[in-house]
């Protein structure tokens, strides 16, 4: 009796357990795996709407990497995200460093206010906003050149700058996430550990080189990692202030994608530059996987 | 000896008042963004590119609102979208990821591990994975062009069923167990006890959600070409092009109503906001 009432429980649990968990499954395999799957079954396809498919195995990644055109886009990619991540990770330090004191709290709020707010309006808004900051002739900075005796710089039109430019905001737009998380790691420093040194007369510079660096490192190597995956999908950004020119000296992988795909209807070719951003996403996750690891260990 | 260690405690108040000093200055900058567009939407249009920039509004003059609501752009319709995806996707997000969570964290059934672990891969992907195949899947049952197709496509979340199984865990089971010796069903459970214990941890995901989709630009980029079905970030584009010929202050104006909801949820809600918002990024 007590043993088929177990049995029964048990059932009653496996079949609840299911339940509760098919709503999420079932949407996360539609819009998740499938798509996934098909994206990789058609990067090896030449993809035509209204006469399907045709298997032409590597072709779209021979063309990808063997066109200049994308090799230019792949690179502008990688050379965003490496000034991206340096100058976010690097300007978070230098932010969360000087927060991290005592100070009234009505400052905090009004700093949290100034470094985060831009963290959560959406590029696709703020873009717009700093598109007329940036441009040439009745742009907010340029004026402001002008008024100081400096001569007209052109932000967006210049191919030699404009990746600047889409840099300097893309700092000011998410360097205050970094802030935020690198501030929360530097209260776990231990303040005995840092008054010792400052007694044994440790020069500011060793007390951070030696005691905070170690300490936060692993939370470093995480903004690192994280800012890196978000710059290699930057679209927004771009698309709005520069659309990928001046000629293609801007253009990321996911700008060249949506133009193949939706603009050429080269859905094949497209799937396969997707393919290649998700490989270098993966990169990254392993590194940070094994990364770390190795961390934790040390 | 005393007045040496007052010296140097001196020096470094002094230190931190400089540094103070400098990242007040700094705050001013990050904000000149938003006070420029701010009063840029006040600004008489006619004096829209008068120099020097305002970053203060000159006047409360409402005429650029009232041009962009009775613009050519369906400005109402397009504000409505957004309002639409975001509070469904946060709603169904919530219910979705609840209701996983609890199965993942309390339940025990075969295959269990493997599925959550499949789920967790989700987290991998990058949205340029999935587009295309969502694309032409939409072209052909007719969500391309509809604000459904961006719900339907954002209903649940690898990151959230994760987040609450984890906060689930951490809470204790003898209530549920107590319930379940006095002949409680499972939805009962988790209705009158594991819900409650996660509401303390729902506003951060339900934050994230809603912020996420606001700000969506990529997907609806793709998937929405009327302007009857667009979501206010891909619509800029549309009044910027529309308005741009000396009519900057109007552009403004609308950008202060789409930035409108996320701003007054942070001023409102600053802790909250920011935990979720990193909660996110430290997903491991």
């Amino acid at each position: 009796m007590a043993k088929r009432r177990l049995s029964d429980l048990r059932k009653a649990q496996m079949r609840a357990g299911y339940l509760f968990v098919v709503p999420s499954f079932v949407l996360y395999a539609l819009f998740v795996l499938v798509p996934v799957a098909i994206t990789i079954v058609l990067s090896f396809t030449y993809y035509d709407i209204s006469f399907g498919a045709d298997w032409v195995w590597f072709e779209n990644y021979q063309r990808f990497f063997g066109e200049s055109r994308s090799i230019t886009i792949f690179w502008n990619t990688l050379r965003f995200a490496f000034f991206a991540v340096t100058g976010n990770v690097l300007v978070g330090l230098l932010l969360a460093l000087a927060l991290n004191r005592a100070m009234p709290g009505w400052l905090l709020y009004f700093f949290r206010l100034a470094f985060f707010l831009p963290v959560i309006i959406s590029a696709a808004f703020v873009a717009v906003v700093w598109s007329y900051f940036y441009a040439v002739d009745f742009g907010v900075i340029n004026y402001y050149l002008n008024v100081l005796g400096l001569p007209a710089v052109p932000w967006l039109t210049s191919s030699k700058v404009a990746m600047t430019s889409i840099v300097i905001m893309d700092v000011w737009k998410n360097t205050g996430f970094f802030m935020i998380i690198l501030v929360a790691a530097l209260q776990g420093v231990p303040q005995p550990i840092m008054d010792a040194a400052s007694m044994d007369g440790a020069s500011p510079w060793r007390r951070f080189s030696r005691i905070t660096l170690p300490y936060i490192s692993p939370v470093l190597f995480f903004c690192i990692v994280f800012a890196t995956i978000g710059a290699l999908q930057v679209f927004e950004s771009i698309t709005i202030l520069t659309g990928g020119g001046p000629g293609d000296s801007t253009r990321s992988l996911s700008i060249y994608l949506v133009d193949e795909a939706f603009g050429s209807f080269e859905l094949g070719y497209a799937a396969a530059v997707s393919v290649v951003m998700m490989l270098l996403v993966l990169i990254v996750t392993i590194i940070q996987l094994v990364g770390s690891r190795r961390l934790v260990e040390a | 000896m005393q007045t040496r260690s007052m010296q140097t405690k001196r020096a470094a108040r002094n230190v931190d008042i400089a540094i103070i000093a400098v990242l007040t200055v700094m705050g001013v900058l990050m904000l000149m963004p938003f006070l420029w567009l701010f009063s840029m939407s006040f600004r008489p249009a006619a004096e829209a590119y008068k120099m020097p920039p305002s970053f203060l509004p000159p006047t409360l003059d409402l005429s650029n609102y009232q041009t962009v609501l009775n613009s050519a752009v369906p400005f109402l319709k397009i504000y409505w979208n957004s309002l639409y995806v975001a509070v469904l996707l946060t709603i169904g997000q919530l219910v979705t990821c609840t209701l996983a969570a609890f199965a993942y964290a309390r339940l025990r059934f075969p295959g269990r591990d493997s599925l959550f672990f499949v789920m967790l891969i989700g987290l991998m992907f990058p949205a340029q994975v999935t587009i295309l195949p969502i694309y032409l899947g939409y072209a052909k049952v007719g969500l391309l062009n509809n604000p459904l197709g961006l719900v339907l496509m954002g209903l649940t979340s690898s990151f959230g069923v994760f987040m609450l199984r984890q906060f689930l865990r951490s809470q204790p089971k003898e209530l549920e167990e107590a319930a379940l010796m006095d002949g409680a069903g499972y939805f009962k459970i988790f209705w009158r006890i594991s819900l409650p214990q996660l509401r303390p941890a729902l506003a951060a995901p339900a934050i994230i959600t809603f912020t996420g989709a606001w700000n969506s630009y990529f997907q609806p980029r793709a998937l929405i070409e009327s302007q009857q079905a667009m979501t206010l970030p891909i619509a800029m584009d549309l009044l910027r092009g529309y308005m741009s010929q000396g009519n900057l202050s109007v552009v403004m104006a609308a950008m202060s109503m789409s930035i409108l909801p996320v701003v007054l949820l942070f001023l409102v809600a600053q802790k909250m906001v920011i935990q979720g918002v990193t909660f996110s990024g430290i997903r491991n």
